[in-house]
């Protein structure tokens, strides 16, 4: 049996390596991310088979949990875990060649700690630990942002750092009350007790935590900081943010929702909060002529989507918003490397300057379309069938509000559809000018974005390659008892 | 009189919670709202040893004579205490870091002056 820890605690050594393997040669430091994640993705999928059948509890220090510090790998833990570490290996094969700027070195270190805090957070079952990892993923996040220390890089970061070190602290503040009234921090501990508490007191605490993580989910009144930082980071990064950074945050609110704090009674609060989300990204997105800063909006809108459909809260909105993590995540880091490497080869942010790409460009554009296709929800691919759940998940409720809901949800939709086609017809049917010299992306590069666009497709067309794994992570979302079974056992 | 005795620490935790609140949310100063981020930190810090507090009793040091379990504090606030401190710190130096480069770039620290980005 493969230790599910290793999948923390590779890439945390590997991280601190990386100046060692500097001092033999300069050049092994980009390799060891791709070495690194591949491990992790290889181990995660070892694991899969066994956490359907029995999930893992890891116990630190030989203590029996409650009282030790555990990870809890279940099947929504090791879904996100590959979803991460897949994501990540793809893009450090992008960084290789696209991150040219010195100090590499740093940026390999931060992007593996970056993966790290990303994998924790899905993974342990102690929620002070959870803050640990989250703040290891937010500081390299805000190094990250700021690499290249250009103008727009630096103030992205620093908007990104207040925000999010207010989020932390409010994150601190619920673990404090909850360590105050519960006097443990274990995940599973707390939500076998939760009944005990003053419903006000949780109330305050669930506030807190909350607004803590829907800052780094980018959640609608706490967004300000997201279209910045994304859209002034390097490419690559800003395809780890928006495929994996933020769902981590979407993570924590499903986690202290539903496992913790079993508060049905704010779903529909979650649901309103998503679509308002969901409108707001997707009419900012409509007018940025930006392309970053339009993903960036996007982005914005998807994770209302997801969020919305986990305020649905049957076992098919769950699921149905966990197969959107998994094609948002899969179409927007394609879309993000994509298009970094058409603003490196066209020197220009703006969706004009894009023109006539499509025949100078043939695969990136390609490519670059499958993912748009698959963020409207285009058959055949992967972004269809999961909005389909949604809309169909939304339906099965039989409530009248979320029919409401649920068709404003698709007006949104078709906003999104407007300004996608807008870039596709950009990039195909205009005319552009100072082509010529402008070549096919190369090697290392495309790579990557072709693996993303075939998943986009054979998930699309072939759901139940993941289904099966999904069903069992929503199940484990909304059946508390089993996951506080698993850790303390037999309760 | 005897309230605040009691919930001296917490109120005093609060009272920088929100003193920190304040800063960022109000002044323009970037270095203002750093030193404001620094004061929740430190409020929270304070919330979570007196949420491990218990009146009369020492610090848990087993090593020392006469110190048994009965007459201790809860040790685990203060190793989250040590933990949240260390994450504080790094989180400082790096909004430092990125501040002095905001400056270079700006020539200002006044934040409603850097505005190249938004909407």
């Amino acid at each position: 049996m493969v230790n599910p820890s290793l999948l923390i605690g590779l890439p945390l050594a590997f991280a601190f390596s990386i100046p060692l393997f500097g001092l033999v040669s300069k050049r092994i430091g980009k390799y060891i991310p791709i070495v690194t994640l591949l491990i992790n993705v290889v181990i995660s999928f070892m694991l899969i088979p066994q956490i359907l059948k029995n999930p893992i509890v890891v116990s630190i220090g030989g203590w029996s949990p409650p009282f030790c510090i555990n990870l809890v790998v279940g099947p929504l833990g090791i879904f996100l875990a590959t979803l991460i570490s897949g994501i990540g290996f793809l893009v450090s094969i992008y960084a290789v060649s696209y991150i040219k700027e010195e100090p590499t070195e740093k940026y390999h270190i931060l992007f593996l700690l970056l993966m790290v805090g990303a994998i924790g957070i899905v993974l342990t079952g102690d929620i002070f630990n959870l803050f640990v990892f989250f703040e290891i993923l937010c500081i390299s996040s805000y190094a990250l942002v700021a690499y290249y220390k250009d103008k727009e890089g630096t103030e992205a970061a620093m908007k990104y750092l207040i925000q999010g070190s207010v989020g932390s602290s409010f994150i601190l503040i619920g673990v404090a009350l909850l360590y105050g009234f519960f006097g443990t921090l274990n995940m599973a501990d707390i939500a076998s007790r939760i009944t005990s508490a003053n419903p006000t007191y949780l109330f305050v605490t669930l506030a807190f935590l909350i607004t803590g993580f829907g800052i780094e989910a980018a959640i609608f009144p706490l967004n300000a900081w997201l279209p910045d930082a994304h859209s002034s980071a390097p490419s690559s990064i800003s395809a780890i943010l928006s495929g994996i950074a933020i769902k981590t945050g979407v993570y924590g609110v499903a986690r202290m929702v539903y496992t913790m704090f079993n508060a049905n009674s704010i779903l529909l609060f979650i649901a309103f909060l998503g679509l308002l989300t969901l409108l707001i990204g997707e009419m900012c997105a409509f007018r940025q002529d930006d392309i970053k800063r339009l993903l960036a909006y996007s982005s914005i809108g998807q994770i209302g989507l997801i969020t919305f459909a986990l305020g649905i809260a049957t076992s098919l909105g769950v699921f149905a918003s966990l197969f959107q993590i998994v094609s948002h995540t899969l179409a927007k880091a394609l879309l993000f490397l994509a298009a970094g490497y058409m603003i490196y080869r066209v020197g220009s942010k703006s969706i004009a300057s894009l023109s006539g790409l499509g025949k100078k460009m043939p695969l990136t554009s390609f490519a670059f379309t499958i993912g748009s296709f698959s963020l409207i929800g285009l058959p055949p691919f992967a972004g269809f069938v999961s909005k389909l759940s949604i809309v169909y998940a939304a339906i099965q409720v039989k409530k009248p509000i979320f029919l409401a809901f649920i068709a404003i949800a698709l007006i949104a939709t078709i906003i999104e559809a407007g300004y996608f086609f807008k870039i596709v017809q950009n990039l195909y049917f205009k005319k552009g000018k100072n082509l010529d010299k402008i070549t096919e992306t190369s090697g290392y590069i495309l790579i990557p974005i072709i693996i993303l666009a075939i998943l986009i497709i054979a998930i699309g067309v072939h759901p139940q390659f993941i289904t099966g794994l999904l069903k069992e992570s929503a199940k484990e979302l909304l059946e508390r008892a089993g996951y506080v079974g698993w850790v303390l056992g037999g309760t | 009189m005897n309230l605040i005795y009691n919930w001296m620490y917490y109120i005093s935790s609060g009272g920088l919670i929100l003193i920190g609140m304040y800063i960022v949310l109000v002044k323009t100063n970037l270095i203002k709202i750093i030193i404001g981020l620094h004061f929740i930190d430190t409020g929270i810090n304070i919330l979570l040893i007196c949420i491990g507090y218990v009146k009369g009793r020492t610090a848990p040091i087993f090593s020392t004579s006469g110190i048994n379990p009965t007459n201790v504090v809860d040790p685990v606030p203060q190793a989250l205490v040590l933990t949240a401190i260390v994450i504080g710190v790094a989180v400082l130096a790096l909004a430092l870091s990125i501040a002095i480069k905001v400056y270079e770039h700006n020539k200002t620290l006044n934040v409603s002056k850097i505005k190249r980005l938004k909407w």
